[in-house]
């Protein structure tokens, strides 16, 4: 019999039933919970939980003559045995009752979650439900994560049941919501909700300023942009001062320039870190995130302008055994 | 026992190392041992001698070029210099653009400004002769040459008017960040003066005169020493002569001087006495010192001073004197004349006006330079006064000289001289694309709120 699947404290009860091995090479440890031949097949409620459908009370059945020699037996125990009665000196019974119909199939964790949570969606289908688009947005576990926790191949089409049947519950209306819904929705939800981070919008302040914060390499710029006529401060120098390069200048206002609004703002902005080439795209996006404030509906035209998204891109790291990041030392014949 | 083959690549000498003893080399009886005779001369030209690890295969050999003489005849000297500051003023593919000239009677007007005005073709000679064009200034892009005419040159011209007015000096120290247009507002300066009749000396590298580069002799006399630069002072008489020839040849000696090096005629003009000191560099020194009394002589025109450059003169120069210390470029007899009029410790009796103008491209870091200009600007707008930093060793001759000379200060231009110069340009046919709001913002606000050297590097100099 292959026992290898089964919980290591049930192995060797197995073992032994299937081999005729001494019982006393076994570990102390078992030895009087296998010293009873009457005992043999015993298991603890815990274990058997985990692997079978609950016993049979036989004592509550009607017929009581169905098992007459081991009801004899067990009482004969219990009079030698100090304890008094437990569950887990009841007689287990080597052909266990598998706890979900399911459990013969290919994937018995997915298919119980599937009818949980399928039982759940018919139960409660005639409370009030939110209107499509207006439920409060959760992002569920992913499949991948799905796949890992309950150890079974499931298909993306299978998984999608799952999400489409947590989505039909998501829609119960909130203030209505069953606790047994909560708590399935609950435990199907990813650990960090990333629609819980929304973005501050930026505001306007009582002098008209907007202040737009930009990063790139490893540069960081603040830009306040006001209603104006085009005059840019950076660090308290102007342009020309600022960036002795023509191209840097035309980077850092990039955001003006490319929706034509240069001579109607003034920037003073602040720059730090990096090179100067960062700083003057760092402004690029400052810039751009601050005209936003004061125009949202430029933010498509911003966005194809390239103000909008940062560049997350940083200088790589050396490594060990490389010359720089990537390089590898020359070549040396001897 | 040593090999005598090649240990490294097991070959077998082809020419024996070891002297082998030859039995029959000589005759029996002959009582000379082969052995003490001297070896064979080695064969000197085309015999290959073959070394005993020699292998076969090829090597890296490297030719080394032959240097390529230049064809045809290498420059003079002094031609490249020459190509190198030669100056064009003017262009004959550009177009001609209708504007109005400056003149002596338009210097104040203020609806000018914004506008381009042409320099008048006697003041273009003039100011070729003073050396007040530079080459960087891009005055061969366009058909004659002509200047904008800025708030500040308005401002500029009301000062020298103010100046002849009461018979004194302007001083003005001219600064801004590079490429603000300082030099440029000099040169309308200049030729405004040339306008009004005024004599006119411009000083065009200040550095020319305190870098070494041109002789210098103590003056007698004097304490603490001086020192003339006779050759730069000749040359300095000449242009003074050519450039203001129309005034001086109208002017006669007016005094007697018994200092004279030369014996001088009572009757000869002022052209003439240029003319003189211009020969000779050995006394140009004495004839300047007598041109500049003769100048400021009762009656006499107003004369402008302009320098470009100051802060060479506001430190050490790279001259020596016989303790081989370095001399202060105040101690240098012409630059000494320069900063005590532009000081104001010497008075010009027939008005005029001392121009020192900074340069923020090619100069040395002046700190007292800079302190001075920060405090005369504070003073000026009423601000509090910027203390000198203990730490800091200023020039103490130099914040004394430049102490209370005032500051005009050149920003960018504003929206509508840019779009004025633009609009030249456009008609110039220098400028190819349409002078809107739009371009005029965009070329002003990425030179920097409107700085003009930088407007025309964007405009002009970097099309793609």
């Amino acid at each position: 019999m292959k026992v290898s699947w089964l919980p290591p404290s049930l192995r060797g009860g197995l073992r032994c039933a299937c081999s005729g091995r001494p019982i006393a090479s076994l570990s102390p440890l078992r030895q009087p919970f296998l010293s009873t031949s009457a005992k043999q097949f015993s298991i603890t409620s815990r274990i058997r939980a985990g692997i079978a459908a609950p016993e049979i009370d036989f004592d509550e059945l009607e017929d009581k003559n169905f098992v007459p020699d081991l009801q004899v037996a067990e009482k004969k125990e219990d009079t030698n045995g100090s304890k008094g009665k437990d569950r887990d000196d009841e007689v287990f019974y080597a052909r266990v009752v598998p706890e979900s119909r399911s459990y013969f199939g290919a994937q018995p964790i997915f298919i119980d979650t599937l009818i949980t949570l399928r039982r759940l969606v018919r139960k409660y289908a005639a409370l009030p439900t939110v209107k499509a688009g207006e439920a409060p947005r959760v992002a569920f576990r992913t499949l991948a994560d799905y796949r890992n926790t309950s150890g079974e191949t499931v298909g993306a089409s299978k998984y999608s049941q799952i999400v489409e049947a947590l989505r039909r519950l998501n829609h119960i209306h909130p203030s209505l919501r069953p606790k047994e819904v909560v708590d399935v929705l609950n435990s199907h939800k990813r650990d960090i909700n990333p629609f819980d981070n929304k973005t501050k919008p930026i505001q306007i302040d009582r002098f008209g300023r907007a202040l737009g914060v930009g990063k790139r390499k490893s540069s960081t710029a603040r830009a306040f942009l006001v209603e104006g006529t085009g005059e840019v401060l950076v660090n308290g120098k102007t342009l020309v001062d600022a960036f002795a390069r023509v191209h840097d200048r035309e980077s850092a206002i990039w955001a003006l320039k490319a929706t034509d609004r240069l001579d109607k703002y003034n920037v003073w902005a602040l720059c730090s870190g990096g090179g100067t080439t960062g700083q003057a795209e760092a402004l690029t996006l400052a810039v751009g995130k601050a005209l936003i404030a004061h125009e949202p509906m430029l933010k498509p035209a911003l966005r194809r302008a390239g103000c909008v998204t940062r560049d997350p891109r940083r200088v790589e790291r050396k490594k060990a055994g490389h010359v720089k990041a990537r390089k590898m030392p020359t070549w040396v014949k001897r | 026992m040593a090999s005598s083959g090649c240990w490294k690549c097991l070959l077998r000498p082809s020419v024996p190392v070891s002297r082998p003893i030859i039995a029959n080399a000589s005759a029996s009886f002959s009582t000379t041992t082969t052995l003490n005779a001297n070896p064979p001369k080695k064969k000197t030209g085309a015999v290959k001698i073959v070394k005993p690890h020699q292998r076969a295969g090829s090597s890296l050999k490297i030719k080394k070029k032959a240097f390529v003489k230049p064809a045809g005849r290498p420059p003079m000297p002094g031609e490249r210099k020459a190509l190198r500051k030669r100056i064009v003023l003017s262009n004959t593919n550009a177009l001609e653009v209708p504007m109005t000239d400056l003149s002596k009677d338009n210097l104040l007007d203020e609806t000018l400004v914004g506008k381009v005005a042409g320099l008048p073709d006697v003041v273009v000679d003039q100011l070729r002769a003073v050396e007040a064009f530079k080459i960087t200034q891009g005055w061969g892009l366009f058909r004659r040459p002509a200047i904008l005419v800025r708030e500040d040159s308005v401002k500029l011209a009301r000062m020298l008017e103010a100046a002849t007015e009461k018979k004194e000096a302007c001083r003005v120290l001219l600064d801004g960040q590079r490429g603000a247009g300082k030099s440029m507002l000099a040169v309308h300066a200049m030729a405004s003066a040339f306008l009004k009749g005024w004599v006119v000396i411009n000083i065009p590298e200040a550095q020319e005169l305190t870098t070494a580069t041109t002789d210098y002799s103590p003056v007698p006399n004097t304490t603490p020493q001086l020192y003339s630069q006779d050759t730069y002072v000749a040359n300095l008489l000449s242009q003074i002569g050519k450039a203001n020839n129309a005034v001086l040849s109208t002017l006669t000696l007016s005094m007697e001087h018994k200092d004279a090096p030369i014996p001088l005629q009572s009757n000869i003009s002022l052209a003439r006495l240029v003319e003189l000191g211009a020969r000779d560099p050995d006394i140009a020194w004495p004839l300047f010192n007598i041109f500049w009394r003769e100048i400021t002589a009762a009656g006499r025109p107003p004369v402008m001073m302009a320098m470009d450059g100051l802060s060479y003169f506001m430190q050490y120069s790279e001259y020596r004197n016989p303790d081989f210390d370095l001399i202060h470029a105040h101690d240098l007899a012409l630059v000494k004349h320069l900063m005590d009029h532009l000081s104001g410790s010497t008075k010009l009796p027939n008005g005029g006006a001392i121009l020192g103008v900074m340069s923020r491209s090619h100069a040395p870091k002046s700190l007292a330079a800079d302190l001075a200009i920060t405090q005369t600007e504070e003073r000026q707008l009423g601000r509090p006064r910027t203390k000198a930093d203990p730490f800091t060793k200023y020039d103490e001759r130099s914040l004394k000289v430049l102490g209370n000379v005032p500051v005009l200060r050149l920003q960018g231009l504003s929206r509508a001289e840019a779009r004025g110069l633009m609009e030249y340009w456009a008609s110039s046919g220098v400028m190819r694309t349409v002078v809107d709001e739009k371009t005029v913002a965009e070329k002003w606000t990425l030179a920097g709120n409107g700085i003009v050297g930088e407007i025309e590097r964007g405009a002009l100099k970097m099309r793609i």
